[in-house]
């Protein structure tokens, strides 16, 4: 059974489309990276999925039942562009609503659980308008994970946060699909934070997905490269290009052999044309350098 | 957190509870109720007493009510109303309380704590249904303030206190069971005009007035309808009961507000069910 599953599912905005016919699978306990340019539908399908926007067409399944059925919207979390807290009450009164919404039991130990895995105990009795960006991020997550949700849908958590924020909510999402079986929706635009921790990826483009992979297939499609530094780099790269299929050279003044695994047979064959490297890297393609090749092949086509 | 995966749907009840308790607790911890108490007390109070204050010469003042009580209900069932002693009655609630439930609504959308009830809530009807009764229950309080101030105000300044006793219970008891008609009024407005605040607010003082009474009035009036017909309407009603107020009045309140409520409640879940949340 999946998570999720979205078949032909459109939104449109006066006429315009803002999701054009997607189709979408998130296997269930995955953390599934939704990735995608600004306006790319990301938000508005999230939207649509927590019942927020009304489709034009299109089926939603949560876990095998209807969208709309209450007993699966029951067990969903969400983040949405913000974290849905009154700004004059407490973290405390926050999840305290948000517990008496979900009809819980032991909302006190509740609250101090959720508080404990975004690392906020020591924060409940603030005011919410008086937290930092990453704070109140972090009590969205809070909000979200209270009832024991068997989804999280979560709309780019990781933006502003500074470095250590990042790694805090990098722990927290990967505790709490490991811990508590959780499956977590998650788009972001800070694809090497996200390559850390998703375990599939969907590529949405102009409101349709054109790449759904795990994050396995993702690692075999991902191109090896060696990275070389030499003094003369165009005669380098000119007695590599007469060897090898693929070599770039880069903007740095390096250059970039592709799809060559053994990274010694390079350096031995660069040293007898008269070449001696000065810095060797292997290298594999990221998340980001992947979406943006992608992104470029679709856009020329 | 279950590792198996279950999903029991909750009772219509468990639903309603759930958000029910939400808008109390909110309502309890807000500020914005409080001032809307006060306020309900205080404007009844300097109204009776300002009635009765001298004029800039000394002159003696030309009192606006003939007692205490009236402050509260008016004299008779005046749907048009011909100056300010008609007017200023337990009514302006119905005012405070329009005004106050875009403020509670408008804090929903603008915190953005609505996308957490509604997506948790597929059921539009919860949203609806709560609201009403959250906000009809701060009108009756209101109602509750602006009867001891009002009363409070009209002793200081020596008003009479001869009355029907039971028509004023069922006056203000009538005008109690209209802020549930009312408050559904208000949340449809404030469903409707979810993404423009001011719109919200300044429709909802303006249903709350009851000026469009005198337009029905007119109709009534022009195809020969006895004026009674007007109870249909929630101002109608509101201003029905009055100090000869009986237990049909309460009777006749009573259906009307829950009738409207219905209406209000049915068609804020339709639009709320086929609209985007924001």
């Amino acid at each position: 059974m999946n998570a999720i599953e979205i078949r032909d599912l459109s939104k449109s905005f006066r006429g315009m489309y803002a999701v054009d016919h997607l189709n979408m699978t998130v296997p269930k306990g995955a953390i599934y990276g939704f990735i995608g340019e600004n306006g790319s539908g990301k938000s508005t399908t999230e939207k649509l999925i927590c019942g927020h926007l009304v489709p034009d067409c299109g089926d939603i399944k949560l876990f095998g039942k209807d969208y709309t059925d209450p007993g699966v919207r029951v067990r969903v979390g969400a983040l949405i562009e913000n974290a849905g807290c009154f700004p004059g009450s407490s973290v405390y009164q926050n999840l305290r609503m948000q517990t008496i919404n979900l009809g819980l039991e032991n909302p006190d130990e509740e609250i101090s659980r959720v508080l404990k895995i975004v690392r906020m105990e020591e924060n409940a009795n603030i005011k919410f308008k008086s937290c930092s960006l990453g704070m109140k991020q972090r009590i969205g997550i809070a909000m979200a994970l209270l009832g024991d949700p068997a989804l999280l849908i979560l709309d780019e958590p990781i933006n502003g946060l500074d470095t250590d924020g990042m790694r805090i909510m990098r722990e927290i999402l990967v505790d709490i699909t490991k811990n508590y079986g959780c499956t977590v929706l998650i788009s972001s635009h800070i694809l090497g934070e996200l390559e850390k921790i998703a375990t599939h990826y969907g590529i949405i483009r102009r409101g349709r997905m054109i790449m759904e992979l795990s994050a396995e297939e993702m690692d075999a499609r991902a191109q090896v490269f060696t990275t070389l530094k030499v003094d003369d780099t165009e005669g380098a790269s000119s007695a590599l290009a007469k060897k090898y299929s693929d070599v770039r050279r880069e903007g740095d003044g390096s250059i970039r052999v592709y799809d060559v695994d053994d990274t010694e047979e390079i350096v031995d064959y660069l040293m007898k044309s008269g070449f001696v490297p000065y810095e060797i890297k292997k290298n594999k393609i990221g998340l980001e350098e992947y979406y943006i090749e992608l992104m470029s092949k679709k856009e020329d086509a | 957190m279950s590792s198996e995966l279950q999903f029991k749907s909750p009772t219509f009840a468990e639903r309603l509870k759930g958000m029910l308790g939400v808008d109390f607790y909110r309502l309890f911890h807000t500020p914005l109720f409080y001032i809307f108490l006060a306020i309900a007390a205080i404007i009844p109070a300097m109204v009776s007493a300002m009635t009765m204050m001298p004029g800039p010469n000394g002159e003696a003042a030309t009192p606006l009510y003939s007692n205490v009580w009236q402050i509260i209900a008016a004299s008779e069932s005046l749907y048009v109303i011909r100056g300010i002693a008609d007017y200023a009655n337990m009514n302006m609630v119905f005012i405070f309380g329009g005004i106050m439930v875009s403020i509670f609504i408008g804090h929903d959308y603008k915190s953005g704590y609505v996308k957490q009830l509604f997506t948790t809530h597929a059921k539009k009807q919860d949203y609806m249904m709560s609201k009403s009764i959250v906000c009809a229950f701060a009108m009756i309080c209101m109602c509750g303030t602006y009867f001891i101030g009002g009363t409070l105000g009209g002793l200081l300044a020596g008003y009479s206190t001869e009355v029907n006793a039971l028509s004023l219970i069922l006056a203000i008891l009538g005008k109690m069971v209209m802020s549930l008609g009312w408050a559904s009024l208000y949340t449809l407005i404030n469903v409707i005009f979810r993404r423009y605040f001011g719109i919200s607010i300044a429709s909802s003082f303006f249903f709350g007035t009851g000026i469009l009474i005198i337009g029905a009035a007119a109709i009534v009036e022009s195809i020969g309808l006895p004026s009674f017909f007007l109870n249909i309407f929630l101002y109608g009603s509101s201003v029905n009961a009055c100090l000869e107020s009986s237990f049909g009045t309460l009777v006749i309140c009573a259906l009307v507000s829950v009738g409207w409520a219905i209406i209000y409640n049915v068609l804020g879940s339709y639009i709320l069910s086929k609209s985007d949340v924001y």
